[in-house]
C-alpha cells in the first residue's frame, strides 16, 4: 500500500506534513523501545561495577549488604538464581497444564462442537483473558490456593514425593504458599491465549486435506492426528511460546500465591520468588544506584526472555506462513 | 451360495476388530477434547461465582459514593482514580497509536513495515511490570511516585495494542476505494483520513476500547509509580481500584471483604468492556 503517494511536491505540502505527522507516531514505538533497552542496560551498570553478571545469574543470595564505619555498603550481593529458578519453574508449570489443554479444547472448538456451542464457548474462554490480574490473585490467595493444596499438589506430593524430594511435601504442614500453585495459576490465566491461537492455525488447516484422508477412511481423530496437528504445529508451538511469555512477565497474581521466599526452594510445594514477584515485593525499598541497579537488572533480564520470545515467534509464525497451512 | 453373499455382507457391515479400536480411540478423544473444553471454562465459572459470594454483603449503595475513610467506607476515590489514570493513558497513547498504524498501512515501504512491526512485537510481549520498572526507573527520581509515572508506564503498554490493531483493520480496507478517492483528484492525505480511517473506524475504536480495558486492569506498573503520589499532584490518581492488591493480606475483615467487593467492580467493568466490544466484532484478532 505504499503506492499511495502518486505525486511529490516540493516544499511542505498538506500531504508530506501528513506523512510525516503519522510517521511520528511510530517513531515515538521506536523511542520508546530503544529508550527502554538503554534504560535497563544504563541504570544497572552501576551493579555491574561491584559485581558481574555471572554473580548476578548464578548466585542465590540476594544480599542489599551493610554499612561500615565510613558509610559504604560493603558484603552485597544481587544473586538472582532464586528469581529466575521461580519464573523458568512457575512458566514451565503453568505451559505444562495449559498447552494439552488449550490445545485440545481448541480442537474440540473448530472440529467437534457445532456452531451454537462453538461460538459462546470461543467468547467464554476469551472472557477469561480479560479478568485483571489483581482479581484472578485475590481469588487464587482467598480459594483457589487451598483447593490445590488439597487437591492436585497432595496427590502428587504423595505419589511421587517419596522417591524424587523436589517434589515432596510434609503432609501434616503444608506451606502455606507454594511454586507450584502459581505456576498452576498462571497455567489458568495463559489458557485463552493457547486457545486462542491454537484455534486460528487450527482453523486454518485447508479443508481439501481434510476431505482427502477423510476420503481414504480416516475417522476424525486420525484427521486430527495426522494431518491436522502435523500442519498447525508450527503456529500451534508459536501460540505456546506466546503463552509462555505471558507467563514470564505476570506479576502481581503470582506474587499473591508465591510466598515471595529467598533463594531456591527444596520443593516445588514450597514458597519461592519470580523475577517479577521480586522486583514487586523489593523495589519500593530500593535505594541507592546500586539496589535500583539491581532492580534494573531484573527488569532486564526479563525484557531479554521476553523480547527473544517475541522474536521467536515472529520467525516461526513466518515460516508457517511460507512451509503451508495457509494454502 | 447364498451363504456365500451371507458372509460377504456380514463381513461388509461388520466392522473388524482393528476397526471398532480405531472408532474407540476416536471416541475416547472425542470425550477428551470434550473434557479439556470444559476445563477451560471451569475457572471463570469458578471464579465469578467466589468473588459474587464474597462480595456480595459489602455492595451497598455507599460502597461506590463514599470514600474510605468515611464511616461506612467506599471506593470512590478509587474509581475515580482508575478511570482518570486510564483515560488519560488512552487520550495520549491513542492519537499517537493511531497515527503509526496509519503510517505502517499507507505510507510506509515494505522494509519500514518489517521493522516496524518486528518492534510492535517486541513491545506487545514486554511485560507489564517491565514498563512499570521503567517509568520508576526514568521519570520516579524526577517526579517522585506520581500518577504520571503510571500513566506513562501504561501508554507503553497500550501504544503497541492500538497501532497493530489500526494496522490490522485498515489492511482489510479494499484497495480499490482508495484508488477511487485518488482518481476523483483527493489529496492523499483526504484520502487516507476520509476514506481509509472513516471505513475502519469502528475497528479502530474496538483496538482503542480494548486497550483502555487493558489498561484499567493493570497493576504491577502501579506498585513502583503511582503508589505514593504527593498530594501536591494537581490530579490525585495515586489511588485505583488495583489498590486492592494491598488488601489481600489484610488482617481486617472488612478490607478484605471490600477487597473482593472492588475485584467485581473492576472485573464487571472489563468483562462488560469486552462483552460490548467482542459480542459486535465476534472474530476480533486483535488482542
Amino acid at each position: 500500500m505504499a503506492g499511495l503517494e502518486l505525486r511529490r511536491t516540493g516544499g511542505l505540502s498538506a500531504d508530506s506534513l501528513f506523512r510525516r505527522i503519522t510517521g511520528t507516531g511510530l517513531l515515538v514505538l521506536g523511542v520508546a523501545l530503544v529508550g527502554l533497552i538503554v534504560a535497563f542496560v544504563g541504570y544497572s551498570n552501576p551493579l555491574w561495577a561491584i559485581q558481574s553478571p555471572i554473580d548476578f545469574l548464578t548466585s542465590a543470595t540476594w544480599s542489599t549488604g551493610t554499612i561500615d564505619e565510613n558509610g559504604q555498603v560493603v558484603d552485597a550481593l544481587y544473586g538472582a538464581l532464586g528469581a529466575l529458578f521461580g519464573t523458568a519453574a512457575t512458566s514451565l508449570i503453568a505451559v505444562l497444564f495449559a498447552a494439552p489443554i488449550g490445545i485440545l479444547a481448541a480442537i474440540y472448538l473448530v472440529e467437534f462442537a457445532p456452531p451454537r456451542v462453538s461460538a459462546p464457548l470461543t467468547f467464554i474462554v476469551e472472557l477469561i483473558a480479560a479478568i485483571p490480574s489483581v482479581v484472578f490473585g485475590l481469588w487464587a490467595a482467598g480459594d483457589l490456593s487451598n483447593r490445590l493444596r488439597d487437591t492436585i499438589e497432595w496427590w502428587i506430593a504423595s505419589s511421587f514425593g517419596r522417591f524424587i524430594p523436589f517434589l515432596s511435601e510434609d503432609p501434616e504442614s503444608p506451606a502455606a504458599d507454594s511454586v507450584f500453585r502459581a505456576g498452576f495459576l498462571l497455567a489458568i490465566m495463559i489458557l485463552p491465549m493457547v486457545v486462542a491461537v491454537s484455534r486460528e492455525f487450527i482453523r486454518s488447516v485447508p479443508i481439501s486435506l481434510r476431505e482427502g484422508y477423510i476420503g481414504m477412511g480416516a475417522t476424525k481423530w486420525e484427521v486430527i492426528r495426522d494431518v491436522i496437528l502435523p500442519t498447525a504445529r508450527i503456529g500451534l508451538i508459536g501460540g505456546v511460546l506466546l503463552a509462555l511469555g505471558r507467563a514470564i512477565g505476570e506479576t502481581v497474581a503470582v506474587t499473591m500465591v508465591i510466598g515471595n521466599a529467598e533463594g531456591v526452594p527444596s520443593s516445588l510445594f514450597q514458597p519461592g520468588q519470580t523475577v517479577a514477584s521480586k522486583i514487586a515485593s523489593n523495589i519500593a525499598e530500593a535505594s541507592g544506584e546500586i539496589a535500583i541497579g539491581s532492580m534494573a537488572a531484573l527488569g532486564l533480564s526479563l525484557f531479554l526472555l521476553t523480547t527473544m520470545i517475541s522474536l521467536a515467534v515472529r520467525v516461526l509464525i513466518r515460516r508457517f506462513a511460507f512451509t503451508g497451512g495457509r494454502a | 451360495m447364498s451363504m456365500q453373499t451371507g458372509t460377504i455382507a456380514k463381513l461388509l457391515t461388520q466392522p473388524t476388530a482393528g476397526e471398532r479400536a480405531r472408532q474407540r480411540v476416536n471416541w475416547t478423544m472425542r470425550i477428551l477434547v470434550g473434557v479439556a473444553a470444559f476445563l477451560a471454562i471451569l475457572p471463570l465459572i469458578a471464579l465469578i461465582a467466589f468473588v459474587l459470594l464474597q462480595s456480595a454483603p459489602f455492595l451497598v449503595p455507599s460502597f461506590f459514593f463514599n470514600n474510605p475513610l468515611d464511616t461506612s467506607p467506599g471506593i470512590l476515590n478509587a474509581i475515580v482514580g482508575s478511570l482518570q489514570l486510564t483515560g488519560l493513558t488512552v487520550l495520549i497513547s491513542g492519537p499517537i497509536g493511531i497515527a503509526g498504524g496509519v503510517y505502517l498501512s499507507e505510507f510506509a515501504s515494505p522494509r519500514v513495515v518489517a521493522i516496524g512491526e518486528t518492534a510492535i512485537d517486541v513491545m506487545l510481549g514486554v511485560p507489564s511490570i517491565v514498563a512499570g520498572v521503567f517509568a520508576y526507573l526514568i521519570l520516579v527520581p524526577v517526579l517522585g511516585f506520581s500518577g504520571w509515572a503510571a500513566v506513562v508506564a501504561l501508554s507503553i503498554l497500550t501504544l503497541p495494542i492500538m497501532m497493530r490493531s489500526t494496522q490490522e483493520v485498515l489492511r482489510l480496507v479494499p484497495q480499490a476505494i482508495r484508488e477511487a478517492s485518488l482518481a476523483l483528484g483527493v489529496p492523499v492525505w483526504k484520502t487516507a483520513l476520509f476514506v481509509s480511517v472513516r471505513t475502519a473506524l469502528p475497528g479502530i475504536l474496538t483496538g482503542v476500547i480494548l486497550a483502555f480495558s487493558r489498561a484499567l486492569g493493570e497493576t504491577a506498573p502501579l506498585l513502583m509509580t503511582a503508589r505514593g503520589t504527593n498530594a501536591e499532584n494537581w490530579l490525585d490518581f495515586s489511588t485505583t481500584m488495583n489498590a486492592i492488591y494491598q488488601y489481600s493480606a489484610a488482617a481486617d475483615d472488612l478490607l478484605i471483604g471490600q477487597a473482593w467487593a472492588t475485584a467485581l467492580v473492576l472485573m464487571a467493568i472489563a468483562l462488560t468492556i469486552n462483552v460490548l466490544v467482542r459480542g459486535r466484532t465476534v472474530n476480533s484478532r486483535t488482542a
